[in-house]
């Protein structure tokens, strides 16, 4: 399996903190891998560092082979990212705004015509398309932030706790598509999230963070293994959480479980 | 605690984090903007001390029974407190409409349990620091400057610094209620009301523009009593700026008791709009909030229609990803109010010009005077362009801020996106500045060479400033913020301002040393003159280079490492 997502070694300090350390991860093509961890664990800065928009202190990351920070480029070709707080340009409308993506990852216009109208019924948005994104509401800047992640077909998406602002329908729409795209057309989903329940139902793999630190790796089966009796992988997160809170190094999962398998 | 001084208190203690976060700062930054502040206000000081020591010998002998220097600076010290004052007015009317109305603070603060007037004089208080700094800062220079060549005592400083909390609030509540009942008002009017209030108040400008340009076309016969007249009218006694230019006037003349009593007059008048403006505030400003909020905010922009549009179909010819990039630019531009009623002022400005140069031409016969006229109207343009790269272009980086993750995340490199607003500013600029160039220096009737130096710097200006503004935009941005008014209020835009400023000088000064010696005849033989002329070209495409490449390069390379 083609390895999408690939850290080694990856560190960043701010000053003396090291915000996330020696992170190693190698997520295979068709993954749906969500990153827990309690706040201020690192999550977010690992995003950033994928993304490109944070430089790593020490480490390497990869997305599709390319190293995002000698071939940003060609690593952002592949890449989507939905942020938790999407902020757009407001004096543009929906639809300006996702010919201006469109335009960044330059895709012709029959293409960028044949995406955007489906992309944008999809998310329903088509109606509010010529609307300013200034008179959106939240939900309605979130969709529009998913619909432009997908309109150059990315091979890897990255989404930031993307249920805020999302109604329960959407939530379920987004999740099934997510799902659907990683099963059927092999996209790669890297998502932080808060909400366990969710990561229980759509992950292959699971990564925890602590302390800027990988503290469990596995599948739903397998990190919920690792906790004394049998719960929910919510029992789990909190158990693993408190435990390295107070300095008690979880085992890890072991390496040759690092790189996840599609769910069945 | 009163409500009010809490929220005071958190906005100092804002402040003071933030001056404290300089420390973190690059020494170099931190010592650039320094000393360029500090050239800044010791070029503004000799400045003004040079022209009011010009005005005082123009004014006659000291000391005579009549000198028309003490009349001419009186005078003027009114017309500069009058000025202020009006602009103070109206940089209000902006301020507290983003301050109170508009900023992502106003929602969180009317949720608790404040009053309207409490709230008002809690963001009144940041109205006022954030559009009366730049008046301290250049005002001091001029006043010290006024003090040293009337010889005022130091009574008069002292006068000036008590004067100036006063003066500053009066405008401000002005303003602050100039804007409470526009929001209470407009959003209620249908839309012919507007029409005829918006064609209303063009005409009005249109009559004052032309009132004022009256004054160029006045004989020297009749000049000296209408500029009298009109100049004594910065002194009525119902404008709080002629109470405060009286009382200084006093306090130089140590005359304590009448300039206590200007004093008194203007600060009681302080406290009292204070007053006012806080119960109209009580009364007005949440209604005018509600409605606002609660319009019909589905404001839609049909595709494939509109001036926009058409601009971006026009525009098909540029290859993404640059002319989406553009696009988004000139449509952000376009829609956002608060840029283009500026856009408005300085086309004021232009006309202006523009219409006072119809008089000018004729006035001048010898070749040294119209030599000076033509430099001086190269100076005058690029000034202009100086206005429009740092207002406009600058903020250009900043105004991705938080969305930098869209762009950031795009495959396209940081190369590309600060060539883009390079090459939109000389566009667009050119299309201005180059056309304001040829029509003025063909209403100055001017000889060939002086013709064609006026549009060769005018033209390399605007690639040399646009270097410079996108530049130090990219070098020093500021992507928390996204007015673009408080981008370029910044140390960054004041920094880009002064080098603009430099850079013309250089250039403009390039030219007139040359054509200056040509006119008096000291570079008499054609060839030395072609020489030197050359060489004038040369020197100002050199420096024009310079100041495309250097902060193209250090804004590139900041952007790149900069951490988002």
């Amino acid at each position: 399996m083609t390895t999408m997502i690939e850290t080694a070694q990856l560190t960043k300090r701010f000053g003396a903190k090291n915000a996330v350390y020696n992170l190693d991860l190698n997520i295979g093509e068709g993954v749906f891998f969500c990153f827990l961890g309690p706040n201020g664990a690192g999550k977010t800065t690992t995003i950033k560092m994928l993304t490109g928009l944070l430089h790593a202190t020490a480490g390497k990351a990869c997305l599709g082979g390319f190293d995002i920070a000698k071939e940003p480029v060609e690593a952002k070709k592949l890449l989507g990212y939905v942020p938790d707080h999407p902020f757009l340009y407001d004096k543009l409308t929906g639809d300006e705004f996702m010919r201006f993506v469109a335009g960044l990852y330059q895709m012709s216009e029959a293409e960028y015509r044949m995406r955007c109208g489906e992309l944008l019924e999809m998310f329903e948005i088509a109606a509010v398309a010529d609307q300013l994104i200034e008179d959106y509401s939240h939900g309605m800047r979130q969709k529009l932030s998913f619909a432009s992640c997908f309109l150059h077909d990315p091979k890897v998406v990255i989404v930031d706790e993307p249920w805020v602002g999302l109604d329960p329908k959407n939530i379920r729409f987004v999740k099934n598509f997510l799902r659907q795209k990683c099963r059927e057309e092999g996209l790669t989903v890297f998502m932080s999230t808060h909400t366990l329940a969710i990561a229980e139902e759509v992950a292959d793999l699971i990564g925890i963070i602590n302390n800027g630190a990988l503290k469990a790796l596995g599948s739903v089966a397998e990190i919920k293994a690792l906790h004394n009796r049998p719960g929910s992988l919510e029992d789990v997160f909190l158990e693993i959480t408190q435990e390295t809170e107070e300095g008690v190094l979880h085992q890890v999962a072991q390496p040759s479980r690092t790189t996840g398998t599609r769910g069945s | 605690m009163s409500q009010v001084w809490v929220v005071i208190l958190a906005k100092l203690r804002i402040a003071r984090h933030e001056v404290a976060g300089v420390r973190n700062e690059s020494k170099l930054k931190v010592g650039v903007i320094t000393v360029a502040a500090t050239l800044l206000w010791l070029g503004a000081f000799f400045f003004f001390r040079a022209g009011f020591r010009w005005i005082m010998i123009f004014g006659g002998r000291a000391g005579a029974e009549f000198n028309f220097g003490d009349l001419l600076m009186s005078r003027l010290l009114s017309i500069l407190t009058l000025t202020i004052f009006l602009m103070l007015i109206f940089s209000n009317v902006l301020v507290a409409f983003s301050t109170m109305y508009r900023s992502r603070e106003v929602m969180y603060l009317l949720q608790g349990p404040i009053r309207y007037d409490h709230f008002f004089y809690a963001r009144f208080f940041e109205c006022v620091a954030f559009s009366s700094w730049a008046l301290a800062f250049l005002g001091s220079p001029l006043m010290l400057a006024y003090g040293l060549s009337t010889k005022a005592s130091l009574l008069f400083y002292f006068a000036c610094v008590a004067f100036f909390i006063p003066l500053i609030i009066v405008p401000a509540c002005i303003g602050a209620v100039i804007a409470m009942t526009l929001v209470y008002v407009f959003p209620r009017l249908k839309m012919p009301a507007l029409i005829t209030l918006a064609a209303f108040a063009v005409g009005a400008v249109f009559l004052y523009i032309r009132h004022v340009l009256r004054g160029t076309q006045l004989s020297e016969d009749t000049i000296v009593p209408v500029f009298l007249e009109a100049t004594g009218r910065a002194q009525s006694w119902a404008l709080p700026s002629h109470w405060m230019s009286m009382g200084v006037l006093a306090a130089a003349k140590h005359q304590m008791r009448e300039s206590l009593f200007w004093f008194l007059m203007l600060l009681s008048t302080a406290m009292v709009s204070l007053l006012c403006a806080g119960s109209i505030a009580q009364r007005i400003f949440f209604p005018g909030y509600s409605y606002l909020a609660g319009q019909d905010r589905q404001r839609f922009r049909p595709r494939r229609r509109g001036l926009l549009n058409r601009i971006e179909r026009a525009l098909a010819f540029i290859p993404n990803p640059h002319r989406a990039l553009t696009v988004k630019d000139i449509k952000l531009f376009w829609r956002d109010p608060t840029q283009w009623s500026q856009f408005v002022v300085f086309f004021g400005i232009m006309a202006i010009y523009i219409a006072n140069l119809r008089n000018t031409s004729r006035n001048y016969e010898d070749e040294m005077w119209r030599s000076w006229i033509a430099c001086l109207n190269v100076g005058s343009v690029t000034l202009i362009l100086a206005t429009l790269t740092s207002r406009f272009v600058f903020p250009l980086v900043s105004l991705e801020g938080r969305r930098f993750w869209i762009i950031g995340l795009a495959p396209i490199t940081f190369r590309k996106l600060v060539w883009q607003k390079f090459w939109l500013s000389v566009v667009t600029t050119s299309l201005f500045t180059v056309g304001l160039a040829f029509l003025s220096a063909s209403m100055l009737k001017l000889e060939p060479v002086y013709f064609w130096m006026t549009v060769y710097s005018v033209s390399i200006a605007n690639f040399g400033l646009a270097g410079l503004a996108v530049g130090l935009g990219a070098l020093y941005p500021n992507f928390q913020e996204d007015n673009p008014a408080r981008i370029v209020s910044g140390l960054g835009g004041t920094l880009n301002l002064l080098v603009s400023i430099g850079y013309i000088t250089v250039v403009v000064a390039a030219q007139t040393f040359v054509l200056q010696y040509h006119a008096i005849g000291r570079i008499a033989n054609p060839d030395w003159f072609r020489y030197a002329l050359g060489g004038a070209v040369i020197a100002g495409a050199a420096v024009t280079l310079l100041c495309v490449a250097l902060p193209m390069y250090f804004g590139l390379r900041n952007l790149r490492d900069m951490e988002y």
